[in-house]
């Protein structure tokens, strides 16, 4: 029975129980209820739950080649999401990240864009809670932001659902080609999630205003089902390159220049997403193995870091490089880790993001889009300086900050550790991920030139920085706001919005006013008449004047009657 | 809890050298792969003497540059949209 529900439901269900567990057994309860869903993926692929509604077949859990590695990862990132925050008792909270979780994964089930649309509104509008569970009145103006963004996308999805099921009654999700209205909807309400640019306001404006446990669960899920909703439903579509070179190097420069360390990991984010998008627009094999391996090895490592500024929030109560540093003695263990994650994301050899970044790059290469493919390479130079070094140094080394700390909580250490050797693992072993990817893999990322490459690029990269910061050329963290696309709503409709809609209210308020005086001149005007006599000092009364107006009306028209 | 006391400047100094004395030994061993190992390039300019190495270099400086001309551009108070 279970194994035949959508993965993912089982864990949204089981929620329902959650507030009422007490805190000791909470998060067993919860790794059970993963577990649970994950045993529904050994049904294996093809067609299992369909349920017709309305004429139509919802179908409700299917599993192929490209969704098995995703329910995977989506499934270790829940358990270790869980893990992490062992420690945090608010129960709200594991319900919006279980609930999350299970409808993140019971929408990479979906198989048709109906159901995709239910859970991709589920998982927006259970996410947010992450965000609002913060507390602060900035936590809760950016979650109404991150909604409005979140459902928009679904709306979108749902209109061009709706438009395709109107014109050719076929919902499945299946591979489309970008032409009409319904498939650009489509593709936009993907492009929201993915964070491609200018839709991309919404990932660093709500992301770091999360608790620290709910940050590294917002960096698994969303971003990742979209880019899986593209390999889906685009592959092989062309301006996915441009789009995804774009998000790769764009990111770069506002990460150098951000002072809150999760949103420099933000920033990180949609450069990782760029190489993932790029990979999903070359479409061939060797491609989309590179686009899923890249997806599976950035969850982990994404979630390190962000467990790691995680446990440095947690323990310190700031996350702002301008008062961070030296930290390396205090919380020795978590510098360890974040680390791993940051040689991970800048992919040195032996860690996971090399042997996945490899295929990526390797198939753009054969491509022969060269100026995309050293797009590519100046960006891993980029996620080198802000997530390989920037984070690490600023809150482990730099300049002693004087704070007085300790390491996380044992639960965050764990989880943490977990994802460290799961970093090292796949980068040691990488035919352990090219086992699960989408297609066969005949692909060996360790051969001298390709190794040679990658390290003459990040440590010559890396001597750049040691260079800058000895000649004190490396720019100082600055307590400071980085204007990023979500200024456009946040400061320029305001801008041009408000002045525009004071002036229609003037316009409006004006017209009012006008009409008001004409209907007080209509009025006086009857008084005058009613009350004032017309002609000379005698008068006849308004009534027989009316009286005579009437009947000389009445003589008129009994006139043209009779003529 | 107490903690130790706060690690002084010269133990990061001291870090930064180790740090920079580790990286300057494995850039010049892979000066010298260079002569040894043939790399495989998309074009052949990548293919050319040190190739990624100055890319990688050059790539930075660019980036750290313009993003302090971007700071003066887009950066403000940490309370500009409260």
């Amino acid at each position: 029975m279970i194994s035949h529900m959508p993965p993912g439901l089982i864990m949204i269900l089981a929620v329902f129980l959650l507030p009422f567990i007490p805190h000791v057994w909470r998060q067993i309860y919860m790794l059970g209820a993963i577990a649970l869903s994950a045993y529904g993926l050994f049904l294996g692929a093809g067609t299992h739950l369909v349920w017709t509604v309305l004429g139509l077949d919802l179908i409700l859990y299917q599993a192929d080649a490209l969704s098995l590695p995703f329910a995977i990862i989506f499934h270790l990132a829940a358990a270790l999401n869980v893990i992490y925050s062992w420690h945090d008792r608010d129960w709200q909270q594991h319900c919006a990240s279980l609930s999350y979780a299970g409808a993140a994964i019971a929408a990479l089930h979906a198989g048709d864009l109906v159901s995709l649309f239910v859970w991709w509104e589920a998982t927006a509008v259970t996410s947010v809670f992450l965000i609002l569970a913060s507390g602060t009145e900035r936590a809760r103006k950016a979650a109404m932001r991150y909604l409005l963004f979140q459902v928009t996308s679904g709306v979108l999805l749902l209109a061009g659902a709706a438009i395709l099921a109107s014109t050719s009654g076929d919902i499945l999700f299946t591979k489309m080609d970008l032409g009409d209205a319904a498939t650009w909807l489509i593709f936009i309400a993907f492009g929201i999630k993915a964070a491609f640019p200018f839709l991309n306001g919404w990932l660093q404006d709500a992301y770091p205003e999360a608790t620290p446990t709910g940050t590294v669960a917002l960096s698994a899920f969303t971003t990742k089902l979209a880019i899986y909703a593209l390999a889906r439903g685009f592959p092989g579509t062309d301006i996915l390159i441009w789009i995804g070179a774009a998000m790769t190097a764009l990111p770069v420069f506002f990460a150098v220049i951000e002072n809150d360390l999760r949103r420099v990991l933000a920033f990180s984010l949609n450069n990782q997403l760029g190489f993932m998008v790029v990979a999903v627009g070359i479409g061939t094999e060797l491609a989309l193995n590179g686009a899923v391996a890249h997806a599976f090895v950035h969850i982990i490592y994404k979630a390190l870091l962000f467990m790691s500024m995680g446990a440095v929030l947690h323990q310190v109560g700031t996350i702002k490089a301008s008062e961070l540093g030296g930290l390396y003695k205090k919380m020795p263990f978590t510098m360890v880790c974040c680390i791993i994650g940051a040689m991970s994301i800048s992919a040195f050899p032996l860690f996971s993001g090399f042997v996945a970044k490899s295929l990526t790059m390797s198939a753009l290469g054969d491509t022969g889009i060269v100026w995309a493919y050293f797009v590519l390479l100046f960006a891993s130079a980029g996620v080198l300086e802000h997530s390989g070094i920037k984070i690490p140094y600023f809150a482990f080394f730099a300049h002693d900050s004087k704070i007085e700390t300790g390491e996380a909580p044992i639960g965050m250490r764990v989880a943490m550790g977990i994802a460290a050797f799961l970093c090292v693992g796949i980068g040691v072993f990488p035919s352990l991920l090219y086992s699960i990817l989408p297609y066969a893999v005949d692909y060996h990322p360790y051969d001298a030139g390709h190794v040679t490459s990658q390290m003459q690029l990040l440590i010559f990269a890396m001597l750049a920085f040691v260079v800058l910061v000895r000649l004190k050329l490396y720019p100082p963290e600055i307590p400071s706001v980085v204007l990023n696309s979500d200024w456009f709503y946040r400061r320029l409709a305001p801008m041009v919005g408000l002045p525009l809609l004071r002036m229609v209210m003037l316009v409006w308020a004006s017209t009012l006013h006008q009409m008001r005086g004409l209907v007080n001149a209509i009025w006086d005007l009857l008084d005058r008449i009613m009350h004032s006599p017309l002609a000379g000092p005698t008068v006849s009364g308004r009534a027989v004047l009316i009286q005579a107006g009437l009947l000389s009306l009445l003589l008129l028209v009994a006139y043209a009657a009779a003529g | 809890m107490s903690t130790p006391s706060s690690k002084s400047p010269s133990d990061l100094q001291r870090l930064g050298g180790i740090f920079t004395k580790v990286l300057l030994g494995i850039a010049i061993v892979l000066f010298g792969l260079e002569f040894f190992i043939h790399r495989h390039g998309v074009v052949s300019a990548e293919e050319s003497f040190m190739f990624p190495a100055l890319y990688g270099f050059l790539a930075f400086l660019f980036i750290v540059q313009i993003g302090k001309w971007l700071r003066l551009m887009i950066m403000r108070k940490e309370d500009y949209y409260d």
